[in-house]
């Protein structure tokens, strides 16, 4: 645990992506096969895998969750510092992670013991079995003592699920791949299959990745389409399937002996807000991973993004509002039939297998409509059918071609039409990754109320490297505060970003949030003043009801 | 004796004397040159030589008036003496004897020896005025040697990567230092104008600077940089092949790489950590604290939870930024 966290201190010092990827590679190499399984299990815990911590500590069998919260950490660490809850508090908020701040303070009373990575395994079992918060707090601080803060520092991010070293799980994946010799898709696609980058590493080490079997239920990589701006960039209309874009929630629904599971792009869960769809999906035969949208719908037709928005984010909904906002399942692809990965047969080939699988279901779930266009202008008819049917646009998918995990490859490209566009003034700006970590490419915008600047989305993409050095520099002069990776700006740089709709948001100031944000343009020639108002938001959004209304009319 | 704590700087009205007043007034102490100290016009300014030096560079206006001037030992009925601070070059604690009460002014201070510059006298007094920049226990620095070691392995790994090390400092005290290490160590180092102007004062002090170069544009290819942080954004919106080296006690911290953009953290300051400050009161026994910067109401808070007297003379600011102070 000790080079462990010396690695990632390493790691977290280099902001080049190969860096860190050689950094982590070399350590790897030196591991032996249990400390390298161990190793990239703690590296992936939190937001690095996207997963629970008890699924990577534990394994899928111990669903019970790992709760060692922030106050556990904290008590542990007043018994050892004897410091007050208000100056732990205060020294907290300046450091913003409570493994390093722990780590911090605990300088000069810990023994400095060394900590092997099976121990630090040990240590992390004989906490998950102690079940009294007194007896946690009273195992964390006998930790606090004992060994090296260095150590400390990441034994307890490990615990709180970030290690906040600009690693993220794809350069896992290619430390891996370096570290062992194996192919990066080999790991990657195995990874794929499993969902467990840690058993992964050692089947790589082991030369086995190809005995790897997929497992259902773990989120598995959805693939991706290029936007397609005109269709007269297209070359060939006659070598693409067409169908329509649906503008639900893209999904992915893993069916295994009557247990249906699905899962958002986030890699979320969202089983509990759709019941109907996973009675429905249960009644699959054999077991299946598929590919669709979660739509509202009713009367053969899908509704506006916004009527759906009020049925995500519920763990369970009610029989009302199962009734008022029916939804349907549209499957539009198949990465997986009984027991066995199909990504690599041609799109045809899957589309029979995804017909075959789907047509005893009932009637909430469909296969999505598939066209074919032998020009242009038919694409753009197709187009326009598909705006009059209530959808976003059109999905041309290229005859033959496989399903490509993660990527944007251009066998799959998307046609819609941007629904407004909004002039929007930058009052945050976040730190990039990779060839951006130096950079703040990541921007809160908000748009004007009376006096102020209330938040509506966040973009992260749609300038050029130079601009967003130019806008660094202008950023980092107008900091006013900074909360770790965040700096809080004054509102001075305008934005013109494009979105696919505007939907109520809880969690925005403003009450609304842009749907699929990017930036168009900066608008070096507007003031802030000159910005797009809340107002105007509210319009965009009632008549996107309106639409709604209309259409349901129709 | 009185004290009046105000916006711009320290008074004691009955010897009519002013301690690091930033805007006009009669008589002023300053303790040492960093801006935020020395600055603006005074009738008279009583400082260290190397001060006073630094004083009439940034303010040219005061050359003009010549108002510098040793600190006298009576003033109006006050004895007055100075004793050296570990900060910048000529950085000075004032001792003020007034009817009897010793009070200590200590201006920005740490205890331990500086790479360049004067080790802190520590003063008996009554009454102390602290600093408490890094008043938070999270904030332990490295000492020198161990500074200038990492000073060091940072610009040879980067040279070694292909990299030019940029050193991010400032203009007067941290960049000084950090070409004073390099140089001496034999690493080609080329220093920012606003930094490098104040290398024969250094050098006057005392501290070679062995074949140092200006910065030009274009020139930075197998050197290490040393420049200040607002040029840092210019480098690197340039992209050109640097890694950055933040030198500060702010880069303690590892959400420094957010703030500055920085690779390497050398957690190394002209400013006391934690431990040093407390260390520094335990040791000038005094029973009355007045905290004047930084995390003035929590660090007199636990000056009071040891018994202490101690008061945050300022409203407090929150901790503070990069911009702000110059850790």
């Amino acid at each position: 645990m000790d080079r462990f966290a010396e690695t990632c201190e390493r790691v977290a010092a280099r902001s080049s992506r190969l860096r860190k990827v050689a950094i982590l590679a070399a350590y790897f190499q030196q591991l032996s096969d249990t400390d390298l399984e161990t190793a990239v299990r703690f590296l992936c815990c939190g937001p690095v895998a996207g997963l629970p911590l008890s699924e990577h500590l534990f394994g899928k069998q111990e669903a019970r969750t790992f709760a060692v919260g922030r106050a556990v950490l904290r008590d542990a660490a007043l018994s050892v510092t004897g410091l007050e809850p208000d100056l732990y508090r205060m020294c907290n908020s300046e450091v913003g992670d409570s493994g390093e701040t722990i780590a911090l303070l605990v300088r000069g009373l810990s023994s400095g013991e060394s900590l092997s990575l099976a121990d630090a395994q040990r240590f992390y079992l004989r906490l998950y079995h102690t079940r009294l918060t007194a007896d946690r707090v009273r195992l964390l601080a006998e930790a606090l003592r004992a060994y090296r803060p260095a150590t400390l520092k990441y034994l307890l991010k490990v615990i709180t699920g970030g290690m906040r070293i600009g690693l993220q799980e794809k350069m896992v994946e290619e430390a891996v791949a370096a570290a062992t010799g194996a192919s990066l898709d080999e790991v990657r696609s195995a990874n794929n299959r499993l969902g467990n980058l840690a058993a992964v590493a050692l089947a790589a080490r082991q030369n086995r990745l190809h005995t790897i079997e997929a497992r259902l239920f773990h989120p598995m990589q959805f693939m991706l389409a290029k936007p397609l701006d005109d269709v007269a960039d297209l070359e060939q209309p006659s070598a693409f399937w067409i169908e329509d874009k649906y503008d639900g929630i893209r999904s992915q629904v893993h069916v295994e002996n009557g247990k249906a599971v699905i899962y958002g792009r986030g890699m979320d869960e969202m089983t509990g807000a759709f019941p109907e769809l996973a009675g429905a999906f249960a009644r699959v035969s054999g077991s299946v991973v598929l590919d669709g949208e979660v739509l509202a719908w009713r009367d053969g037709r899908a509704l506006a993004f916004t009527v759906l928005q009020q049925r995500i984010a519920r763990k369970s909904v009610s029989r009302d509002l199962i009734d008022s906002i029916p939804v349907s399942f549209v499957a539009y692809d198949i990465l997986l039939r009984n027991g066995e990965m199909v990504l690599d047969r041609p799109i045809e080939e899957r589309r029979a297998l995804l017909v075959d699988a789907i047509e005893p279901l009932p009637n909430a779930v469909r296969v999505s409509a598939q066209y074919e266009a032998a020009s242009a202008e038919e694409v753009d008819r197709l187009f326009e059918d598909a705006r009059i049917r209530g959808n976003e646009g059109l999905l041309l998918k290229r005859r033959g071609s496989g399903y490509e995990q993660g990527r944007r490859s251009g066998a799959w490209l998307k046609m819609k039409r941007p629904y407004a566009t909004l002039d929007v003034v930058i009052t945050a700006a976040e730190q990039g990754n990779g060839k951006r970590a130096t950079m703040l490419s990541d921007y809160t915008f908000g748009v004007r109320s009376g006096d102020r600047f209330v938040n509506v989305g966040k973009a992260y993409s749609g300038l050029t490297d130079v601009e967003i050095r130019e806008l660094t520099r202008i950023l980092r002069g107008a900091t006013v505060e900074r909360f770790g990776r965040v700096a809080l700006v004054r509102p001075e740089i305008v934005l013109e970003v494009a979105f696919d709709g505007i939907q109520k948001s809880a969690r925005h100031k403003a009450g609304f949030a842009l749907r699929f944000p990017r930036i168009v343009r900066w608008r070096k020639d507007k003031r802030p003043e000159e910005s797009d108002d809340l107002d105007r938001v509210r319009t965009l959004y009632e008549s996107s009801l309106n639409l709604t209304a209309a259409r349901e009319r129709e | 004796m009185q004290v009046d704590f105000r916006p711009h700087g320290i008074h004691l009205p009955e010897i009519d004397l002013w301690l690091d007043c930033t805007e006009v007034c009669g008589t002023n102490w300053i303790s040492h040159g960093h801006s935020d100290h020395a600055r603006g016009l005074h009738g008279r300014v009583f400082s260290t030589d190397e001060t006073a030096e630094i004083y009439r560079m940034r303010v040219p206006d005061a050359a003009a008036a010549l108002n510098t001037e040793p600190l006298p030992s009576e003033w109006n009925g006050a004895r007055l003496t100075w004793h050296a601070a570990s900060h910048i070059l000529g950085a000075a604690q004032i001792l003020v004897e007034y009817q009897g009460e010793r009070l200590v002014y200590t201006g920005d201070i740490k205890l331990r020896a500086p790479i360049c510059g004067h080790e802190t006298e520590v003063v008996e007094c009554d009454r102390l005025i602290v600093e408490s920049t890094f008043g938070l226990p999270i904030y332990r620095f490295l000492g020198r040697e161990e500074a200038r070691e990492r000073i060091i392995q940072c610009a040879r790994e980067a040279l070694a990567d292909k990299l030019s090390p940029v050193y991010i400092g400032y203009p007067l005290g941290r960049g000084q230092e950090i070409a004073h290490v390099l140089c001496e160590a034999g690493i080609p180092t080329a220093v920012h104008g606003s930094i490098a102007r104040f290398i024969p004062l250094y050098e006057r002090g005392g501290y070679a600077f062995p074949g140092w170069v200006p910065y030009s544009q274009g020139n930075i290819a197998g050197r290490a940089l040393v420049v200040t942080p607002e040029f840092r954004n210019f480098l690197e919106a340039s992209g050109k092949a640097i890694r950055l080296i933040y030198v500060s006690g702010w880069a303690g911290l590892d959400n420094a790489r957010a703030r500055t953009g920085a690779e390497e953290l050398i957690p190394y300051s002209d400013h006391a950590d934690f431990d040093e400050l407390l260390t520094l009161v335990e040791r000038s026994k005094a029973r009355r604290v007045d905290v004047v910067h930084g995390y003035t109401e929590v660090f007199a808070q636990i000056l009071r939870d040891r018994g202490l007297d101690a008061r945050p003379a300022l409203a407090a600011t929150s901790g503070g930024t990069m911009e702000s102070n110059e850790g």
